[in-house]
């Protein structure tokens, strides 16, 4: 885990994507986060697909949710 | 191309009491932080687009951080700016329309089967004298020339920013960065028609199909089509989904019927905006 720049960070897997541009990924301690897309990897036309590996920013309000900052090179 | 201007070190403070205190900065070139309580809740980040054009994006947990940040980035930037939102995201695409911007393109996105009992393309063939030249094999010099050709013709009708995005860097002047990539249509030695496949990604997507102007409604465009998606079928490229991606303009009625008469599934839809 890292906080980087004040946000929690946290590497996860992509298990599914959802309707309303949110992805279901399951991060590295097990937990499962609601997590939608940053704006600099939608605006890279980045494609985020089932078993990317992952770097997910969580809220600071919920815990439940994120946005996925990185995409890792499998 | 429009120059960014310095970083400045200026905050900007919000004076509402209903909100927290929110302070932007401009903590780089391309990037603005907001702070609350000397943690950040909120990044923008600005980036030139191969043709020129600036996007920006705004990442926020908050509606009121993202105003503040939207409200220091636009003071900062030259307009035209371009963002691009999922549909499917009505929160953030209504942040953005309420800060000025307007939607100027919808892109859909199509997950594209290759398996031609599906496609339907397996037995489509090319019209009469055209033959289909295998990625890998193209001549570069001819390549280049019907690239800059399509570019010349698309830009004088509808303007090339109605093609898919093109989003890699590239040295200047240069729009063919790996010739390999390319599956080509041959009119004897004249080639007339081209489609770049990516295939780097874990997913197969079809950046660019184009044909000459004067060689359109011929049936090119499919032939390049069917021999593209065969081939990703018969090495198995895309066996892990069993599809390829592709993007198109949703105005582009050529080019949905291509594609949905493929048996292209419409997966999502992307938004570019602009603030003029």
């Amino acid at each position: 885990m890292s906080k980087k720049n004040g946000g929690i960070e946290l590497e996860g897997t992509v298990l599914e994507c959802l309707r309303s541009a949110t992805f279901t990924v399951e991060l590295a301690n097990g937990h499962k986060v609601h997590a939608h897309i940053s704006g600099k990897i939608r605006k890279n036309h980045i494609k985020i697909l089932p078993y990317d590996r992952v770097l997910v920013e969580l809220s600071p309000y919920d815990l439940t949710r994120g946005r996925i900052v990185f995409r890792y090179r499998s | 191309m429009d120059t960014l201007h310095p970083a400045s070190p200026a905050l900007d403070r919000t004076t509402d009491p209903a909100t927290p205190t929110i302070a932007v900065t401009r903590v780089a070139e391309h990037q603005w932080h907001a702070h609350e309580d000397d943690e950040v809740v909120g990044r923008g980040h600005a980036a030139h687009r191969p043709d020129g054009r600036l996007f920006i994006s705004i990442d926020a947990w908050h509606e009121a951080v993202f105003h503040r940040l939207a409200s220091a980035m636009l003071a900062d930037l030259p307009r035209p700016l371009f963002t691009v939102v999922d549909e499917a995201d009505t929160e953030l695409t209504a942040a953005w329309l309420l800060a000025d911007f307007s939607i100027s393109r919808r892109e859909r996105g199509y997950l594209l089967p290759t398996d031609p009992a599906v496609t339907g393309l397996g037995a489509v063939q090319p019209p009469a004298g055209v033959t289909i030249v295998p990625a890998g094999s193209a001549d570069e010099h001819r390549l280049i020339a019907l690239d800059r050709t399509i570019r010349a013709q698309v830009e004088a009708t509808v303007g090339w920013q109605t093609m898919p995005a093109e989003v890699l860097r590239r040295p200047a002047g240069v729009t063919v960065l790996d010739p390999a990539a390319y599956t080509v249509a041959a009119q004897g030695s004249e080639y007339v028609g081209l489609l770049r496949l990516a295939t780097v990604t874990r997913q197969p997507r079809i950046g660019l199909l184009a044909v000459r102007a004067e060689h359109q409604r011929r049936g090119i465009g499919r032939a390049l089509l069917a021999h593209v998606l065969t081939q990703l079928h018969d090495q198995g490229t895309s066996r892990a989904s069993g599809t390829a991606w592709a993007e198109v303009n949703e105005a582009n009625a050529a080019a949905t019927a291509l594609f949905e008469g493929a048996g292209a599934r419409h997966a999502a839809t992307n938004l570019e905006l602009v603030r003029r």
